[in-house]
């Protein structure tokens, strides 16, 4: 004991001891460069803010710290001493910064004090994936179920970052209640469901008739036929079409097949069919979520498995439905409440509907009880109809689910006692009588919320190798590992790097490494915040759901495509390809595409697409819907794509105030505001990129002039848009600080191609790693950073390799 | 999209049958709450409609006791001289990640919102519901318009979720269910109570074996799981009290997020039944961004898009018309609860109603000068009290004194910097 207590001591001696010589020799080591060339402007009684001989010297200062940080930074970077100054003696330099860095380095580690990853929590996207994986239930359930736990809080950054988690008694509460839920639907016992098969033919519909003949507003808008009910508006789908006035509303929650027969009325040109689902919402119907979208050109049979939960039905649109030809008699509603007077004669495009049906829920095998069930309660049987049949004492039974649930539910073997201590929650329910299953839910519930499913844990210093297992299937799969990452991980062989790179590829390989895309774009690159506004209808009367689905979609498979080719990160700045389908190609003006599914495209030459500044996701969530500012695309530049994020506006500081009478541009504004001295410091910087991107409007469209409002009409209560009208040119040019002049989107391209890759690549590689890690990037830990982007300088930065590298990287393999 | 008839949204009303007196059946409240409302227990409500309110038709362009009532609060002249309103308040460093984050820290002023590995703090209606815990069924009542985002945060900065279902709503308020109900909800608190004791005792076994930075996380999971224990005890206490008796059908949910205003209506009729029953003391309401284009006469662009309304005439206009709504149905609030009355006074005079919005100028997403008004809670009123000069006032002084007066002893709120008084 005694002995111990000697040896730690010891241990901090020489901490403190190092830490001081440490202090000592940097303060020592860059007295020469401060005292030559920089206290004559931060020095006593200068102009500049900082003043570096009253600066002090003791890094565990947190202010002290961050100011010696921007000091290397700046001096380090050539900023420091400024352009013009004569230039120190570059071996003072090199002392200086070699003594400075070693000591910051030292201060950072000393502050930290423990593993870089404080305990990390699940997110609650990776809560729905692992409830999902875990216990065998619908991607739709884990999704659900995460949705009723307290959100993440909007902290600036990745959400698994552990510094930036909470926890309170709300958490707690809503995991146990969650866990309830989760088992509900993983244990499914009794007699198998009866699938259900419902047809709606429309041409036998009840419902539709009337609307046929109805004359009343907006009605009178469907055709019958022989085999079928046209549809010739968009505006109809909330109330005719859908499942619900055809009678079929989802009973029990589960996946269907939904099959959808319809081919194009009266169409030249190819129409298109989109369902949602959706629920009844009052009178109509909601359209919830668009699940599909598909072109015709001839008579279709479309197929669909979405989840529908109780209550959901499916809803039918149409879309490209070009009006009457020119010359034919305009069926234009003089006055509204007159109605269209019916399709009959209406010679316009149409798509005629022929049925819509439903099977399900649809089991994932044929076993009954499912799968999940069986999994779950390893070791009960079932007798034929469906229920338990217990084979020996039911706490043996019970102490059989623990010990085949807990180590994957903790994703490490257990820990002495750790069977018992949940396990034996389950004894005083059967002692009372209560039926097995209710008894063995408790310890199933208690594990469901303990801090060892909950947590990443793992022991300080490198992982082991269930750890290192875990951290690499929440960062590219974004749940737990699957069997063959703990087949490694039992056989201790996961910690070799080949190994573990063999694991790198197969899991990118895999169609859930598509989760990690996903959230790793939503989160970098702000896709998240697609859905946050709602275009202006009056300016952008394309805006649709379809549109809004295929940006998300284009910005995913793009980096997606980067990651399974290994191409550069330059293609993040501009690529030859992009993504897109029919509606997205007719939204970039590229011809050629046919169909509503997504699918690579070359860009033809001198096309402003590729690259991730101009897909229209990026360009959507840097705008309000309504207007665009150079200040918030400008930062998206600086701070996303380069993680060098200009600081926030000083206090007091006005937003510009948007104007879309067409009268003054913000650009306008934006230079009456960098007439200012203290707002052009910054602005010199955000602006340029901004500038460059204002040839594309709130929705990503390319655009030569802005569109100005043209107000509305109100036709006794009905307001109605009037068309916007063109407004002041677009000025796209201007000169980034290095004094670059760039014409366009195309020319600031160019310059970034030539200055930023390398700078694009840190970003990129250093995103990744606070990302799977769970931890920001301090000083301490930028030589792993710079290890990983130097490994990949001569390939151009491949976007797989860099995975590689990272995963590879200390930072990654340790906590 | 959705061209749905327009409902006749006060005959809905009408028929989900909500505005109803609601006499309390005073032998069955339960005893704490009896004793409490013998001496007229006091209440804070806030609603803050996320979108701001248009400026110069908010403000009234005089100060004083003898202003002249602006364009919307002419709407509440009934109750001029039951409301303060204030000019020249905000929260220091409100500009977030994203424009709209000041919804997040307008009852808890935590500064620079979703930047900078940002983490909230409590919020004002939890402070209050911390300090009242559960001598009501509910120690606060957190809802919202569209969905489950509020403006309500714990200390450790964790959101609250919101009601969003009236009907939900009013069945844990008011619907007893069946013994047998009754009895499965006990086990599964029991279930839960024990499970938590468990876990307690594992997280002690696992904070033995990890470093201290785990360790410090391991003691948070670790007072979330015994204050949660804590809370189950408590919510199973007042599970084996019967539930307030009111003489009123059950609302009935508006789906439809188009009828913005009668969702609005409909979650603001519910705060008089929560107050006088004595279910919770604390209540607060955030109006969400309900983005569709709301059924309103005369409205054709979704609210966000009219906030953002560039000058342009018709937009401001229209923007109005959709508040005035708002305006009118949050009179609705103070009618009723103007309008209910104990011995001592009304409900209204016992009850700080805190309105407002976290954006001052919502075209250019300003979150300074902020509309803020005070209604009820026994205040000396019917005055324009305006913040002049540069900088503007905190807000948080307010947020201290609406403290005070639900009894907590409290000196400072976020960034408060005293204590307002008015008078």
């Amino acid at each position: 004991m005694k002995r111990t207590h000697s040896v730690c001591l010891a241990v901090l001696l020489a901490g403190a001891v190092s830490g001081g010589a440490a202090a000592q020799s940097f303060e020592a080591d860059v007295a020469p460069l401060v005292e030559t060339s920089c206290l004559t402007c931060h020095g006593p009684r200068t102009a500049t803010p900082l003043d570096i001989s009253t600066l002090g010297h003791d890094l565990s200062d947190r202010a002290t710290f961050r100011a010696w940080e921007r000091i290397h930074d700046r001096v380090a970077n050539g900023e420091m001493p400024p352009a013009g100054v004569r230039r120190p003696d570059a071996a003072v330099v090199e002392t200086a910064l070699g003594s400075l860095k070693r000591a910051l380095v030292d201060a950072n580690l000393a502050a930290r004090n423990g593993p870089r990853t404080p305990l990390r929590r699940l997110t609650r996207l990776e809560y729905a994936y692992t409830i999902q994986d875990l216990l065998g239930v619908d991607e739709a359930v884990g999704l659900d179920l995460s949705q009723t736990l307290p959100a993440e809080a909007d902290s600036g950054g990745f959400d698994t970052v552990a510094a930036n988690q909470s926890m309170s008694p709300l958490h707690v509460r809503s995991y146990l209640e969650a866990a309830d839920r989760a088992l509900d639907a993983a244990i499914r016992t009794g007699p198998r469901p009866e699938p259900v098969h419902h047809k709606i033919e429309y041409v036998k519909s009840q419902y539709l008739p009337a609307i046929e003949n109805a004359r009343a507003l907006g009605l009178g808008i469907v055709k019958k036929l022989d085999d079928a009910f046209a549809a010739f508006f968009d505006f109809g789908s909330t109330y005719t079409f859908h499942s619900a006035t055809e009678g079929y509303l989802t009973a029990a929650p589960g996946r269907y097949r939904v099959t959808v027969d319809a081919y194009p009325y009266q169409a030249e040109t190819p129409v298109t069919v989109m369902v949602y689902r959706g629920k009844m919402a009052g009178v109509a119907a909601s359209l919830d979520e668009l699940i599909g979208t598909f072109d015709l050109t001839g008579p279709r049979t479309v197929e669909l498995t979405p989840y529908m939960r109780p209550g959901d039905l499916i809803g039918l649109s149409v879309a490209d439905l070009d009006g009457p030809p020119e010359g034919a008699p305009l069926l234009q509603p003089g006055d509204p409440s007159q109605g269209y007077g019916g399709m009959k004669d209406y010679p316009g495009e149409g798509i005629a509907f022929r049925s819509l049906s439903f099977d399900g829920p649809l089991l994932a095998g044929d076993a009954w009880p499912p799968a999940s069930t069986r999994e779950l309660l390893a070791g009960v049987e079932f007798d034929e109809w469906g229920e338990i049949v217990l084979t020996k004492a039911p706490y043996e039974h019970v102490v059989d689910v623990v010990a085949s649930f807990a180590p994957r539910a903790f994703r490490r073997p257990l820990a002495a006692g750790e069977l018992e201590a949940y396990a034996s929650l389950a004894e005083p329910l059967l002692a009372e009588g209560r039926p097995f299953l209710e008894a063995v839910r408790v310890p199933l519930r208690a594990i469901l919320s303990a801090p060892a499913f909950l947590y990443q844990i793992g022991d300080a210093g490198a992982l082991d190798d269930f750890a290192l297992a875990s951290r690499l299937s929440y960062f590219l799969w974004r749940s737990m590992p699957d069997e063959r990452l703990f087949d490694a991980a039992r056989a201790g062989r996961l910690s070799d790097p080949a190994v573990l790179a063999g694991h790198v590829d197969r899991m990118l390989d895999d169609a859930r490494a598509e989760r990690f895309v996903e959230d790793f774009v939503g989160q970098a690159f702000r896709l998240y915040e697609l859905r946050a506004t709602t275009p202006d209808a009056g300016l952008y009367p394309e805006w649709d759901d379809r549109l809004g689905q295929a940006l998300a979609r284009e910005t995913e498979l793009f980096l997606g495509e980067l990651v399974a080719e290994n191409r550069g990160v330059d293609h993040l700045i501009a690529a030859d390809f992009t993504f897109v389908n029919r509606r997205l190609a007719e939204h970039y003006g590229l011809t050629g595409v046919a169909g509503q599914q997504m699918r690579r495209v070359a860009l033809p030459e001198g096309s402003p697409r590729g690259g991730l500044m101009t897909h229209a996701s990026v360009l959507k969530v840097t705008a309000n819907g309504t207007t665009t500012s150079p200040v918030p695309r400008g930062n998206f530049v600086l701070a996303n794509l380069l993680g060098q994020p200009p600081a926030p506006p000083p206090p007091g500081i006005e937003g510009l105030e948007p104007d879309t009478r067409g009268t003054t541009t913000i650009r306008e504004q934006l230079t009456a505001h960098r007439e200012n001295p203290v707002c052009a410091s910054c602005h010199r910087v955000i602006d340029p990129p901004g500038f460059a991107l204002e040839s594309f409007d709130p929705i990503g469209g390319f655009r030569t002039n802005y569109r100005a409002s043209g107000g509305q009409v109100d036709y006794g209560g009905f307001t109605v848009d009037l068309p916007f009208s063109d407004g002041p040119p677009v000025d796209p040019s201007g000169i980034t600080p290095a004094g670059d002049a760039f014409a366009g989107i195309a020319d600031y391209k160019d310059l970034m191609l030539r200055n930023d890759v390398e700078q694009v690549a840190r970003h990129l590689a250093s995103q990744l790693l606070v990302y799977s890690t769970g931890a920001e990037i301090e000083f301490a830990d930028r030589d792993a950073v710079e290890t990983v982007v130097a490994r990949l300088g001569d390939r151009g930065y491949p976007v797989r390799s860099m995975i590689h590298e990272v995963v590879q990287s200390d930072l990654f393999r340790s906590r | 999209m959705t061209l749905t008839r327009p409902l006749d949204r006060r005959t809905f009303l009408r028929a989900s049958g909500v505005a109803m007196a609601l006499p309390l059946l005073e032998s069955m409240a339960p005893p704490l709450a009896r004793a409490a409302a013998a001496a007229s227990p006091k209440r804070l409500v806030t609603v803050c409609s996320t979108l701001g309110l248009y400026s110069s038709s908010w403000f009234p362009k005089t100060a004083g006791a003898g202003y002249e009532a602006s364009e919307y609060l002419s709407l509440l002249d009934d109750h001029r001289s039951r409301y303060t309103v204030f000019s020249g308040f905000s929260h220091e460093e409100q500009s977030g990640r994203q424009p709209h984050n000041s919804e997040i820290t307008w009852l808890t002023a935590a500064r620079r919102p979703g930047l900078d590995g940002f983490r909230n703090t409590i919020s004002l209606d939890q402070v209050a519901a911390n300090h009242l815990g559960y001598v009501t069924r509910f120690p606060s009542v957190v809802l919202g318009t569209l969905s489950a985002q509020s403006q309500s945060f714990t200390s450790s900065g964790a959101m609250v979720p919101a009601e969003t279902s009236p009907a939900g709503l009013f069945g844990k308020l008011f619907l007893q269910g069946t013994p047998d109900e009754v009895a499965r909800e006990a086990q599964r608190l029991n279930d839960g109570g024990s499970i938590l004791d468990r876990l307690k005792s594992q997280t002690t076994a696992l904070r033995g074996r990890v470093s201290d930075a785990d360790g410090r996380k391991l003691d948070a999971y670790f007072d979330a799981v015994r204050a949660a224990e804590q809370e189950l005890t408590e919510v199973q206490a007042w599970l084996d009290r019967p539930k307030p008796v009111v003489d009123a059908e059950p609302p009935t949910d508006i789906p439809n997020p188009a009828d913005l205003i009668g969702r609005i209506g409909l979650m603001l009729r519910m705060i008089p039944l929560i107050l006088e029953t004595d279910s919770s003391r604390v209540v607060s309401l955030m109006i969400h961004d309900h983005g569709v284009v709301p059924q309103v006469q005369g409205v054709s662009g979704d609210q966000h898009s009219l906030s953002h309304h560039g000058q342009d005439e018709a937009k401001i206009g229209q923007l109005k018309r959709v508040e005035t709504e708002i305006v009118q149905a949050f009179r609705g609030l103070l009618d009723d609860l103007a309008g209910r009355g104990a011995a001592d006074g009304s409900l209204l005079d016992h009850t700080s109603v805190l309105f407002g919005s976290n954006l001052g100028n919502a075209n250019a997403h300003t979150p300074v000068d902020l509309p803020i008004l005070v209604a009820g809670g026994d205040f000396a009123h019917g005055k324009h009290v305006a913040h002049e000069g540069e900088h503007n006032a905190p807000l948080c002084n307010l947020y201290v004194t609406l403290l005070q007066k639900m009894g907590v002893e409290a000196d400072s709120f976020g960034q408060s910097t005293g204590t307002l008084t008015w008078s």
